[in-house]
């Protein structure tokens, strides 16, 4: 039965459904994986076998029936509070029904446990989290990317062909592109986000699926947002390339990957590429960063900054005091930012259909070390990531990484991103680069589970 | 003044003014991430936004009005 755990989300899926795979025996073989396979990426920080059984138990007929898969530890299940991979007391959160788990649930999915995360979603390397830093499985040496780093290790190492992640700053598609999967960043408001605990003030932060292939992340985003992503031809589409700084400032293998796939997706679908220009894209980290910090900001009184748990990582604990400091002028100045973000990209989806740039600007670096070397510099690797995806979460607009490519042995992404809604047509264009590349990257696993 | 002296200046008095304690680690933190995203920061700061229109009623799932 383990085989069948390398099988796509859809196929298991449909051997279930078909009588040809026991979701009983899938179940327990994941729950064998988990502990074969976790010591070395400590993707899963809780397993639960006797709540999984009563999932499977009580799963409904739907599209994920019997079908084991991961959430990230951001959102409540029923006998288990999230903890945002920080000491439990940080957030000192409630075990309950999220949107997630709903979804999953009513999809008649079996969640087998909670993956790990980079504590409080603070960074893009995934290298620190209460629960020790999750493996990037193809170099248990480096980082999984974050903060979705548990969902994207388990996905990559074979664990699951699914798992839930969440974007608030590139933290779905980060750890794609570290890990060669394909992650979508939904539509700002349309994924299920209740019970996540900025539910209600975020602006930036939504759910979404981490799998092996576009098609995969059709099945599972479409379950969190509760309606279907319907595929189309994306014959004739123009997309739209930046060149500065998100290509010309990349780690040459990446921007050669990259290159060679925008090139076969152009080839693939009969489409154009158009050079363009984004008035205002220098302002955006600035500006996404203040945006999203000020979701939380009413929390960070004396008092809370005072108590910290000793627990929490030392970098947390100065990060988020800094936070608590920030100037309310220079928000102010970020909100503006956003609409003059939001407005020139409306502008732009007029003339283009898709904007294509590298995911991240350079592979996944050491967990240590989390630097890169960059045409313009050595930087950290958190520096370097925002400026390719914050944009999504400053502005609303759906992305996704797809693996189109290996530099120095690890796995390239290249990011799509689209107009507001257009989430189908972006899977639409994912697909269309598997087909072009013979789907060769979603193919390759890493060494270590091949 | 140099913006890292200009800084650690501001963070010493903010964190008296608001009462938050922070030991020399978390300060250093601060200090290292601040320095990271100052010029961007900077950056904002001078940036000409008197003629950006604020959206009214944002709905961040659809293309702006």
């Amino acid at each position: 039965m383990s085989a069948a755990l390398d099988l796509a989300l859809r196929e298991q899926a449909a051997g279930v459904s078909s009588g040809e795979l026991d979701p009983a025996e899938l179940l327990d073989a994941c729950l064998e994986r988990i502990e074969a396979r976790n010591p070395d990426l400590n993707a899963i920080v809780a397993t639960f076998p006797e709540e999984s059984r009563r999932m499977l138990a009580e799963a409904p007929v739907g599209p994920l029936r019997g079908v084991p898969v991961l959430i990230k530890d951001e959102w409540p299940l029923p006998w288990r509070a999230q903890t945002f991979g920080a000491p439990p007391e940080h957030l000192k959160r409630k075990a309950g029904e999220s949107g997630p788990y709903r979804a999953l649930r009513d999809a008649g999915a079996v969640i087998a446990g909670v993956a790990n995360m980079h504590e409080l979603g603070s960074s893009s390397t995934g290298n620190t989290s209460f629960y020790g830093a999750a493996h990037n499985p193809w170099d248990l040496e480096r980082c999984p990317g974050g903060s979705s780093s548990g969902p994207a290790a388990a996905v990559a190492g074979g664990i699951v062909s699914g798992a839930v992640g969440a974007d608030g700053l590139g933290s779905i598609r980060y750890p794609a592109a570290y890990c060669g999967l394909t992650g979508l960043k939904p539509t700002f408001g349309r994924s299920a986000m209740q019970g996540h605990h900025l539910a209600a003030n975020t602006e930036t932060i939504v759910s979404g699926p981490l799998c092996r292939d576009a098609a995969d992340c059709r099945l599972l985003g479409s379950i969190l947002i509760g309606e279907e992503f319907p595929d189309r031809d994306p014959g004739g589409a123009r997309i739209g390339v930046i060149r500065d700084p998100y290509w010309s400032d990349c780690a040459p293998g990446v921007a050669a990957a990259c290159e060679g796939a925008l090139e076969s997706l152009r080839t693939e679908i009969g489409g154009e590429v158009i050079e363009v220009e984004l008035p205002g894209h220098e302002l955006h980290i600035a500006a996404a960063l203040l945006v999203a910090q000020s979701e939380d900001a009413a929390e960070l009184t004396p008092k809370r900054l005072n108590s910290l748990s000793p627990e929490l990582g030392v970098i947390n604990r100065g990060l988020i005091k800094l936070r608590a400091l920030l100037p309310t002028s220079l928000t102010a100045r970020a909100f503006l930012v956003r609409v003059q973000a939001r407005r020139a990209l409306a502008e732009l989806f007029e003339r283009i259909d898709l904007l294509a740039w590298p995911t991240v600007p350079a592979v996944a670096p050491p967990l240590g070390e989390p630097t890169i070397e960059l045409p313009s510099g050595i930087t950290t690797a958190d520096a370097g990531n925002a400026r390719q995806g914050v944009i999504a979460n400053l502005t609303g607009i759906p992305g996704v990484s797809v693996p189109v490519g290996l530099d120095a042995g690890m796995p390239v992404g290249l990011q799509l991103l689209g107009p507001w809604g257009s989430d189908a047509r972006l899977l639409d264009a994912a697909d269309a680069l598997e087909r072009a590349t013979d789907r060769e990257f979603v193919e390759l696993r890493p060494a270590a589970v091949a | 003044m140099e913006p890292e002296v200009a800084f650690r200046s501001y963070l010493e008095g903010a964190l008296d003014v608001f009462g938050i304690e922070a030991d020399e680690t978390e300060r250093a933190v601060m200090s290292g991430v601040w320095s990271i995203y100052e010029p961007a920061m900077a950056e904002l700061r001078e940036a000409n936004l008197s003629v950006v229109e604020p959206e009214r009623d944002a709905d961040l799932s659809k293309a702006p009005k």
